[in-house]
């Protein structure tokens, strides 16, 4: 409670435009609340967050390819959910619909089954964005068979895990057909996605081959490094080898000497 | 006119000065290696923990015949050394 309290505190404490940032980041609208009620309104979706079903929660983000690790925390997958805008609900779980109703702001009983759930969630959208999403899934229908008419959606890969798993993801990895990405964020704004991610997988798969050939290289580094070594090694001793020869046989004449000196002494 | 003995003067002389050489040149050399690898840098401790693996990934097997040979060559010459004291001892007790 006393945590609770601590963390309201905090954020009323939050400059107004930091506080708009983080709204609009977990899916809060900050021009529907007063700027007094803002941070209580994000102090609650917080709560609401924190009490998802953080399995439902990972069903939403593979159902909208958001680029996530599979270790994420819940503040994390809210933030990838609330930026999903599609409207195509196939192949989205119960739980998983509940979390994106729940996302979007839907005020729910709790006993609502799939096609009621769909149902809200496109009265939700509204007369005008449907038509503009509508718009937008023509144009992307025609950019697509344009440019992609064979493109078929790849099955969805969680990002490896992350140490912390709290940070920002790169979008690199989000894997959708053009279709729905301009359907989603408008032509100009999928066509950029699209070009941006084909880079990054550019950039990913040079920074592969690199980071290959640099490990071959250091190994190779390596592996000549131990050979010199052995050499090395092997060098020494022999040359202690030799020295101790020499010093052996110069201490048997030694003793010859001294033996002959003995035996047949100078006069 | 003191009676020097030549062979003798000259294999003490030796003896003394390659001594003190190789012990001088050695501790120097183990002196600098210390003081460079007691480095408080991360690097320095990475080559301390470097320096440690390739002790471990030796391969004894390429040189373990020389080294055999070398203490051998070692017991020898300590022999050598024994025989050089009693022949010693023996012209001194014919003296």
């Amino acid at each position: 409670m006393a945590a609770s309290a601590a963390a309201l505190r905090q954020l009323q404490e939050m400059p107004k435009d930091e506080l708009e940032h983080l709204a609009e980041d977990i899916g809060v609208e900050p021009h529907e609340f007063k700027p007094q009620d803002l941070a209580s309104a994000i102090h609650e979706r917080r709560q609401m967050i924190a009490a998802l079903d953080r399995a439902a929660m990972l069903d939403v983000v593979r159902w909208g390819r958001r680029p996530v690790p599979a270790n994420a925390s819940r503040e994390h997958l809210a933030k990838e959910i609330a930026k999903i805008k599609s409207m195509r609900f196939s192949g989205l779980s119960q739980p998983g619909l509940i979390v994106l109703a729940v996302m979007r702001g839907i005020k729910l009983h709790g006993n609502e089954d799939e096609r009621e759930l769909t149902k809200s969630l496109k009265k939700q959208e509204g007369l005008f964005r449907r038509f503009n999403r509508k718009r937008r899934a023509w144009i992307g229908s025609i950019v697509s068979n344009m440019i992609a008419p064979d493109e078929s959606d790849e099955d969805y890969k969680f990002l490896p895990p992350q140490p912390g798993a709290s940070g920002n993801a790169p979008s690199a990895l989000r894997e959708g057909s053009i279709k729905d990405e301009i359907e989603e964020a408008g032509l100009i704004g999928g066509l950029a996605s699209r070009v941006k991610k084909t880079a990054d997988s550019y950039l990913n798969q040079k920074l592969d081959e690199i980071e290959l050939r640099i490990d071959r290289k250091l190994d190779e580094i390596d592996n000549r490094l131990a050979e010199w070594r052995d050499k090395e090694v092997a060098n020494r001793i022999r040359i202690l080898k030799v020295t101790l020869w020499a010093s052996v046989i110069v201490a048997g004449l030694s003793l010859v000497y001294s033996y002959v000196q003995l035996y047949f002494p100078h006069k | 006119m003191p009676d020097i003995d030549f062979f003798n003067f000259f294999r003490q002389l030796l003896s003394l000065v390659a001594t003190v050489y190789a012990t001088v040149v050695t501790l120097q050399s183990l002196w600098g290696w210390y003081v460079w690898l007691a480095g408080q840098d991360k690097y320095i401790g990475m080559v301390r923990r470097y320096i440690i693996v390739h002790g471990l990934r030796l391969r004894f097997l390429k040189f373990v015949g020389d080294l055999f040979v070398c203490i051998l060559l070692c017991v020898v010459f300590i022999m050598l050394w024994h025989a050089h004291q009693l022949v010693h001892e023996l012209k001194l007790a014919m003296n």
